[in-house]
């Protein structure tokens, strides 16, 4: 184990009171970024609240013939408030999964990848855990599927008039 | 700019290629009224709406 993934176990030694793990990975098309510092901010916010915990953050960039440049995010100069998040990640992906989360991503892009703790269902989570309850299923509901599911019900309803 | 030296040879935590999930963006927002779209898809998670669920 590294330093840096050693670091980040010593920090979390009580499994018990961790929160669920989380990733996005952010894509921006070629010539269709417009960085304002707009994202860092909500992300600090997110991270001041102590809503979340930043654990990881790469930028890749998948160039036309499919190869991939990751860079770390301590490789940006002028990094500003987010410095503050950098000093405290864990660098928990590996090499490996560089591969894994390009695969989502058009040729010519950049994506941001991010992967954050959520601390606000850290003690929910825990009082489950120490109800006897056991995580068997969880996930995310995409708004496609919503959408899908009312249309499908204003259908019905139409033929049913 | 290459990875720091730390991540070779890791196990990885995602564990298989991910596939690209539909831009949201593009599904609240196709159509003539891309604004009602939306509307109703909050009204849909707003709590109080009853009636939608058949068992």
């Amino acid at each position: 184990m590294t330093d840096m993934t050693t670091e980040f176990a010593h920090q979390n030694t009580d499994l018990d009171s961790l929160g669920p793990v989380d990733y996005i990975v952010v894509e921006f098309p070629a010539g269709a970024s417009n960085f304002t510092g707009e994202m860092a901010e909500e992300l600090l916010a997110l991270v001041d609240s102590g809503t979340i915990r930043v654990i990881d953050v790469l930028i890749l960039t998948k160039n036309e013939d499919g190869t991939v440049d990751a860079m770390e995010l301590s490789d940006i100069e002028q990094l500003g408030p987010l410095e503050r998040v950098e000093t405290q990640l864990a660098e928990l992906l590996a090499e490996e999964d560089v591969a894994h989360l390009a695969a989502a991503m058009d040729p010519g892009s950049t994506a941001g990848v991010l992967i954050w703790e959520n601390l606000w269902a850290a003690p929910f989570a825990s009082a489950a855990r120490r109800s006897g309850g056991q995580l068997i299923a969880n996930g995310r509901i995409p708004i496609q599927a919503i959408i899908a599911s009312i249309e499908a019900d204003d259908a019905s309803t139409t033929e049913g008039d | 700019m290459p990875l720091r030296p730390g991540r070779a040879g890791r196990v990885g935590v995602i564990g298989h290629p991910v596939a690209k999930t539909a831009v949201v963006a593009k599904a609240v927002t196709p159509g003539p009224a891309p604004v009602a779209k939306t509307a109703v898809v909050v009204a849909a998670v707003t709590p109080g709406r009853a009636g939608r669920r058949r068992i």
